[in-house]
């Protein structure tokens, strides 16, 4: 999952990219509201941390900026004013979720993980689709409650193909939000970690549609 | 000059309109010199009006010497002995008192007869409507281009004769006329004399009307300056109240930068604790190569200490803060929406049905916004953390003649709080249940502002089976 992450104070960001990174997502980050707003605009994206003191353009600016350049990708506002008009003004804007500084990493990676699934419309924190199962809470996957062991980059592709199961998703869209910009990232790569999940999956899970990507199927 | 410097904002009003002074003497000024105009100039007319008038009176007489002396030949032609007229005027040449008898009718004859004083020429009277026997007044100009005052009359020898004659008399004005200058130069003089001193008690009276301003111009200086706290002295009746309001402002100010001064101090001690806690247990780590991980604990325990007293002092310095302004009101519909919307979204998970009827009327409340989204986002935000699945809010405005209130009742259908522990929860920061996240000061913070404001936050059991929190605040 590809993670914007936008807050103006060096070594917060720092410490937020590195839990990010280490929790399996890819962090594209920013320090100023400018920035921000472009890439928010450009970049495809599953997620955005957001800061709301942010220097050149303030954060709930950028956000009503991307909600009115219909972007749609779910955003968790960082603030450390607590107030409820404060609340109030930033999911008017077009927030989703928020949290008051200081927090610990672990809330938000549960809040984020929150909204990305429901940003899907998936309701539960148990992914399901036919006999395999992806609890996002622990990371744990199972096929009919026996547990599967997965490679992190196995995970994430899985990850990314169960948030979306049922639907067509390209190689390019999995490559964009699978791996980091500076990786290297070769089209075979894909296709190398999607045999290798194949064979640790049940058969025709992941189905491949000729010249538009791979759709995960329910197999029971 | 007044004025000139004000900013453009206020756009360029002419100076006088920008000072109390100047108004107040502009339009003294103008009353005056209309009422002054318009008394000289009737005075005059008057004068002027009075004195030929006199002069016509005498002059009449002289017309009806002048008439009484008429006599007619037999051939019906007039006839004046100049003897029988006293006057030497009648017979010194350009006098200024000239007799004349004009030939009026079909063929119409200047100066059929004259006195002696109007030598060779003639007055030139104008003919007018002819009624026998009255006499008729004109000024006309005479010889030497002097102007006369002409009073004649049409007279006929008998009532069976055909002819008809006119006799005029005529006399100069010029005596008249420098009695009337004569006149007009005292008016004047006296009128201005009476300006100028007009003028000056005008000044004065502006100048001891707007004294007081100068006192409290004075008074604020004083403010400004730190020399006194309020604005001191006794103002006349109509500023004084204006003063009063004034002064209550300073002193709430005084209250407001008293209270923020002890909350932030109040605040630095809270905080220095924890750190002093972190501090300490970083140096004994550091100096006895202790485990960190035991560090590491007491860092995220003294952060969370820490993270409860910011919330409540700053809860605390926003509920000393609320100053109650008079005159504004908040309609609660929207705030109530605002909030629902927001927990809807954060709450979302937990897929709480929410019921919540728009009031029929315009209920409002009677303060700040902030404060109420404190209040009520508190209260709400606690009934959705608790709820089973159930949340139910409504806003009422209640209470009968001028005393009006807003009622504010959130439901839930969760575990309540035990009538006992209701008080305890409450009171500063205690929590019943710490699985729940959150700083448990919730309803302190609730109750605060509603005490604030002379309200009242009653803690109940809902129908529902969870809490009823009712909240009682000043509204419309």
């Amino acid at each position: 999952m590809r993670v914007l992450l936008v807050e103006d104070e060096p070594t917060l960001r720092a410490q937020l990219r590195a839990g990010l990174q280490e929790a399996g997502y890819v962090v594209e980050e920013s320090g100023n509201g400018r920035d921000a707003q472009h890439l928010g605009e450009t970049e495809p994206l599953d997620a955005v941390v957001l800061d709301l003191g942010l220097p050149l353009v303030d954060g709930l600016t950028v956000l009503k900026r991307w909600r009115a350049a219909g972007r749609t990708m779910p955003v968790l506002i960082l603030t450390a004013r607590d107030s409820w008009h404060e609340k109030v003004a930033g999911i008017d804007a077009g927030a989703d979720d928020y949290l008051a500084k200081p927090f610990h990493m672990e809330e938000l990676l549960a809040r984020l993980r929150a909204l990305i699934r429901r940003a899907q419309g998936l309701a539960s924190p148990l992914l399901q689709c036919g006999a395999l199962s992806l609890d996002t809470r622990t990371g744990r996957v199972a096929l009919n409650g026996q547990p599967v062991s997965l490679t992190s980059h196995e995970f994430k592709l899985l990850e990314y193909l169960m948030h979306r199961p049922g639907s067509v998703v390209s190689r390019t869209e999995l490559t964009e939000h699978i791996y980091a910009q500076d990786s290297d990232r070769d089209s075979n790569t894909i296709e190398v970690f999607i045999g290798r999940l194949r064979r640790k999956l049940p058969a025709a899970t992941i189905e491949t549609v000729r010249g538009m990507g791979y759709r995960l199927v329910a197999v029971a | 000059m007044p004025g000139f410097s004000e900013p453009l904002v206020r756009g360029r009003q002419p100076a006088w309109m920008l000072s109390l002074r100047w108004r107040l003497l502009a339009a003294t000024l103008l009353a005056l010199t209309l009422a002054l105009v318009l008394a000289g100039v009737f005075l005059s007319g008057l004068f002027r009006d009075h004195v030929v008038r006199q002069f016509a009176g005498s002059l009449t007489a002289q017309l009806d010497q002048v008439t009484a002396r008429l006599d007619f030949d037999p051939a019906g032609q007039p006839l004046l002995d100049p003897q029988t007229l006293s006057d030497p005027r009648w017979t010194r040449p350009y006098s200024g008192l000239y007799w004349q008898v004009d030939a009026m009718g079909d063929s119409p004859r200047r100066a059929v007869m004259r006195s002696r004083s109007l030598w060779d020429s003639e007055l030139a009277v104008d003919d007018d409507a002819l009624a026998d026997g009255a006499v008729h007044r004109h000024e006309i100009r005479g010889p030497d281009g002097a102007r006369l005052l002409v009073v004649e009359r049409t007279v006929r020898q008998d009532t069976l004769a055909a002819a008809r004659w006119r006799v005029v008399v005529a006399a100069d004005l010029r005596a008249t006329e420098a009695a009337v200058d004569r006149f007009n130069g005292v008016l004047f003089a006296s009128l201005a004399v009476l300006f100028v001193l007009m003028c000056a008690a005008a000044l004065l009276q502006v100048r001891l009307g707007l004294a007081p301003l100068g006192t409290l111009k004075q008074a604020l200086a004083n403010v400004r300056e730190g020399r006194t706290q309020r604005l001191e002295g006794r103002f006349p009746r109509e500023v004084q109240a204006l003063i009063d309001d004034f002064n209550t402002v300073l002193d709430r100010n005084g209250e407001v930068v008293a209270r923020a001064r002890m909350q932030a101090g109040n605040l630095a001690h809270a905080i220095k604790t924890p750190l002093a806690a972190m501090a300490q247990e970083a140096a004994r780590t550091q100096v006895q190569a202790v485990e960190p991980a035991g560090l590491a604990a007491l860092v995220r325990e003294q952060v969370d200490v820490a993270r409860r007293q910011v919330d409540w002092h700053l809860a605390r310095s926003r509920a000393a803060a609320a100053q109650g302004m008079p005159g504004a009101l908040v309609a609660l519909g929207p705030v109530v929406e605002g909030l629902l919307r927001v927990m809807e979204r954060v709450h979302a998970a937990r897929r709480l049905g929410i019921a919540w009827g728009p009031p029929t009327q315009d209920v409002r409340f009677a303060g700040e916004l902030q404060d109420l989204q404190e209040m009520l986002g508190n209260l709400l935000d606690n009934a959705c953390k608790w709820a089973r699945g159930m949340v139910r809010v409504s806003v009422a405005s209640v209470g009968d003649g001028p005393v009006r209130q807003v009622l504010l009742v959130v439901e839930d259908d969760g575990p309540g709080i035990e009538p006992d522990h209701r008080a305890a929860v409450v009171a500063r920061g205690a929590r019943l249940d710490e699985s729940v996240p959150g700083s448990g000061l919730g309803l302190t913070i609730v109750q605060e502002l509603a005490g604030l404001y002379g309200g009242q936050l009653t803690l109940g059991t809902s129908p529902l089976g969870g809490l009823r929190a009712e909240l009682r605040l000043p509204g419309s």
